[in-house]
């Protein structure tokens, strides 16, 4: 994938866009990603039409249903409230994707500058790391727990905690790579042609360290997920009555004897959703690291 | 006047009106072979705010405190003032003093007797720091009479007095003369009672140790309310902080723990059927309310909080927060008490007029603030009261936020201005002791509406001096016709509480607080 054409004129795309197309068909052909993406996918449509397919609103109180068990009026049946499970669990998993996605596009950037500004730049690398060391001191959900509490129960916030939990280890990946590639003949051929620090970063170093850095988002994204799910449950997520898989699940744990459907949803849900990204994982780390190609 | 010890079988027998042991009432007291030893784990949901009694009006520190501590008066079962540190209570004929002999021999948990001079610290302590300190404005001075005595002299006769002194809600206890020196929550926990303080890890557990030195009332048979002649026999009683009813009811089933509140309702049906295990079920435990910030916009605004009263549908309310064990009661004292007010509210508190919500809020001129909803998850009648009441204050364009904390912060912030504008709470005690809690939670210094109102002062006043029955009934039916009108409470309805036992548990019987003396295991 490294590109040798140092005197390329910017916006001639078509070879990149000739090497993603090919990228991208031998990524959809690995046994992992098909099933990961399926399992995904549908979770993800769920999300998407939320509104359209939830058969009731989901915060609607009917107290004559109370821990009602699932039948035709409740498919999966209703919580303490008289509320939907199914339709809570639909919109919950709206939430949990639209955390998921919020932390890995802001880990994704904010890990990939730190990332490439410590392994380019040799004094920021020592201090930044530092920091980054630091804040990978702290067990990672402990950590998020910590500041959701502090910054106080949101979406929002439950998102900015997740960001500055999982960020460092993301940059550290990226700085990785960027020591690696750094130092490759072709990145010393761009700096000899006169190629300046922004386009060695950006044209030669950042695409050859995007691998790794794709394998390590889809985990943020499970990851992401699960801990917005530990958030909730633990009561630092977003506030009642707004649904989310983990205070559904905190929800059912007072009636896990009389009413298991309650918190038996959400876990599902949480399941497949982390389950298939973590195929897709492995599926990209498969197909991208050459190192594991041939295992 | 001389209020005498009761006897002890009578109150017991009537305490049966006030809470039901299921199977205790199977057998008599006196006929079961009391066993010394053993270690008695309860778990209850929530850290005591503070083991130092005065200054916490909250369950999960009353449920401990009572143990550890005593006062010179307090409730027998049938809620009636009785002495404990006292000996007897004298009432001079003009009502302006009441002599109190005290009990001699009784020592503290740190080996020393308890003195005149203790109990005027202490009291005297009350004064600053103690939650309820409204009680004692209307003593003038607190007088030491002799080693064993003090004697209080009253700014004004004051009829309700006693009563109000011997509440337990921040019961005026009585701690050592160097104690009382010490500012809030920065004493030594050394109080009189049959078991003393051993330690608190808070989120984990409070553990108490028998008290050998313990002395006992020996003019009553047995134990009644928190006073009568109390017998520890466990060896240590630990109070294990499980929030989740769900794991509270694990570590029942598990053996882990002998004693469990708050049981959920849906459980409760299920645990009826379980041998090894007892319910004990009571019904008027508490007043689910939704307490006013006065001082912070919209519900500065009188309009604003009478749109919220309309708004409510107190029966679905109820049935959710109560998963289904209540009572709907507009009064804001238990139907059938002697202050219980007749018909004043009933009308606003049957059905949500919602067009009539609106009116009030179109008046108030409310322009879409938060409506914040200040609820802990601790207590689920609380959060889930919290959530129905959003939702439908909602319905006539309020915005509402529900904002859930633990209730330890919540205890903090409500004592705030600022942070909340509504409030749920079960208030449990209050309407138990009668009319006069409730009341003082209106007016003096800590109201709960965070500010006071000279119609509410004045009901209040004619309330606490009111010379007979009559006139206090009419201060207090004045007073509900100014909650529903100035609303700086809503009533949402009475609360049942369900706890249970283990079936070896010998002797408990439900009370406001878990008395671990007088039980044993089977």
């Amino acid at each position: 994938m490294a590109s040798n054409d140092v005197d390329s004129v910017p916006g001639t795309f078509a070879p990149a866009l000739r090497e993603l197309g090919m990228q991208l068909r031998k990524l959809g052909a690995h046994r992992s990603i098909q099933i990961g993406g399926i399992l995904f996918g549908a979770i993800v449509l769920v999300a998407i039409f939320a509104d359209l397919i939830a058969p009731f609103d989901p915060n609607e109180n009917n107290y004559r249903a109370m821990l009602a068990a699932p039948g035709d009026a409740h498919l999966l049946g209703t919580d303490a409230f008289g509320r939907d499970i199914l339709s809570r669990v639909i919109h919950g998993t709206r939430l949990s994707l639209v955390v998921g996605i919020i932390v890995v596009i802001a880990t994704g950037v904010l890990g990939t500058i730190i990332g490439v500004l410590t392994g380019y730049v040799r004094w920021l690398d020592s201090p930044l790391m530092r920091v980054m060391d630091g804040l990978m001191a702290f067990p990672g959900v402990l950590l998020a727990i910590a500041l959701a509490a502090a910054l106080g129960p949101s979406v929002v916030n439950a998102a900015i905690a997740l960001t500055i939990t999982f960020m460092p280890r993301t940059a550290r990946i990226v700085r990785g790579s960027v020591l690696v590639v750094r130092e490759m003949p072709y990145v010393e051929a761009a700096r000899a042609c006169g190629a300046h620090d922004r386009r060695i970063v950006l044209r030669h170093i950042l695409p050859n360290a995007m691998p790794p850095l794709i394998v390590q988002l889809t985990f943020v994204f499970s990851v992401a997920i699960l801990a917005e799910a530990v958030l909730s449950f633990m009561g630092v997520g977003p506030p009642p009555p707004t649904p989310s898989l983990g205070n559904i699940i905190a929800e059912g744990r007072s009636y896990i004897r009389e009413a298991p459907w309650i918190a038996l949803a959400p876990g599902v849900a949480i399941a497949i959703s982390v389950l298939g990204l973590n195929i897709i994982g492995d599926g990209l780390r498969d197909s991208l690291d050459p190192r594991l190609r041939n295992l | 006047m001389t209020i005498a010890p009761r006897s002890g079988h009578g109150a017991l027998l009537r305490a049966a009106a006030i809470a039901v042991g299921v199977a205790f009432a199977a057998a008599p007291l006196a006929a079961q072979a009391q066993t010394m030893g053993g270690d008695f784990v309860l778990a209850q949901s929530a850290n005591p705010p503070s083991l130092d009694a005065m200054t916490s009006s909250s369950e999960s520190a009353r449920n401990i405190n009572m143990n550890i501590y005593e006062s010179l008066v307090t409730i027998d079962e049938n809620v009636t003032p009785i002495p404990m540190l006292a000996e007897r209570i004298e009432t001079s004929e003009d009502g302006l003093s009441y002599v109190f002999p005290l009990r001699q021999g009784v020592k503290f948990h740190n080996g020393d007797e308890m003195m005149a001079s203790d109990v005027k610290a202490s009291l005297e302590r009350y004064r600053e720091v103690g939650a309820t300190r409204g009680m004692l404005d209307k003593v003038k001075e607190i007088e030491i009479t002799g080693d064993y005595e003090v004697t209080f002299h009253m700014s004004e006769p004051t009829p309700t007095f006693i009563e109000g002194f011997a509440s337990p809600r921040a019961p005026a206890v009585i701690i050592p003369e160097e104690e009382a020196a010490k500012p809030a929550n920065e004493i030594e926990f050394i109080g009189t009672g049959p078991y003393k303080f051993v330690e608190f890890v808070p989120d984990s557990h409070v553990t108490l140790a028998r008290f050998d030195e313990y002395s006992a009332r020996q003019d009553h048979d047995g134990p009644t309310g928190f006073g009568g002649k109390k017998t520890p026999y466990v060896d240590t009683a630990t109070y294990r902080i499980i929030p989740e009813a769900g794991a509270r009811i694990a570590a029942l089933e598990a053996g882990e723990v002998q004693w469990a509140d708050q049981i959920p309702v849906p459980a409760a049906k299920r645990m009826m059927d379980d041998p090894e295990l007892t319910v004990f079920e009571a019904r008027q435990w508490a007043f689910l309310t939704l307490i006013m910030n006065w001082q912070l916009p919209p519900t500065d605004n009188v309009d604003f909080r009478r749109a919220v009263l309309h708004a409510i549908d107190r029966e679905e309310v109820m049935a959710i927060a109560t998963e289904g064990f209540y009572d709907l009661n507009h009064g804001w004292q238990y139907p059938g008490r002697t202050y219980f007010a007749g018909d004043i509210g009933a009308d606003i508190y049957e059905a949500p007029d919602l067009e009539k919500a609106r009116e009030y809020l179109d008046r108030s001129g409310y322009d879409g603030q938060e409506f914040l909803i200040l609820t802990d998850p601790n207590y689920g009648e609380h959060s889930r009261a919290a959530v129905v009441i959003a939702d439908q204050v909602s319905d006539i364009g309020i915005n509402a936020v529900v904002k859930q904390l633990d209730w330890a912060t919540v205890l903090k912030i409500r004592l705030t201005d600022e942070g909340w504008n509504g409030w749920t709470l079960m208030q449990g005690l209050e309407p138990f002791l009668g009319p006069y809690g409730i009341a003082a939670k209106m007016t003096g210094d800590q109201p709960h509406q965070r500010a006071t109102h000279p119609e509410i002062d004045q009901a209040y006043d004619d309330l606490i001096t009111g010379a007979t029955v009559e006139e206090r009934q009419a201060a207090f039916a004045e007073l509900q016709s100014l909650i529903y009108d100035l609303v700086p409470q809503i009533k949402i309805g009475d609360v049942g509480r369900m706890q249970a036992g283990s079936a070896s548990l010998k002797g408990f019987k439900p009370f406001r607080a878990p008395r671990v003396h007088d039980i044993w295991f089977e």
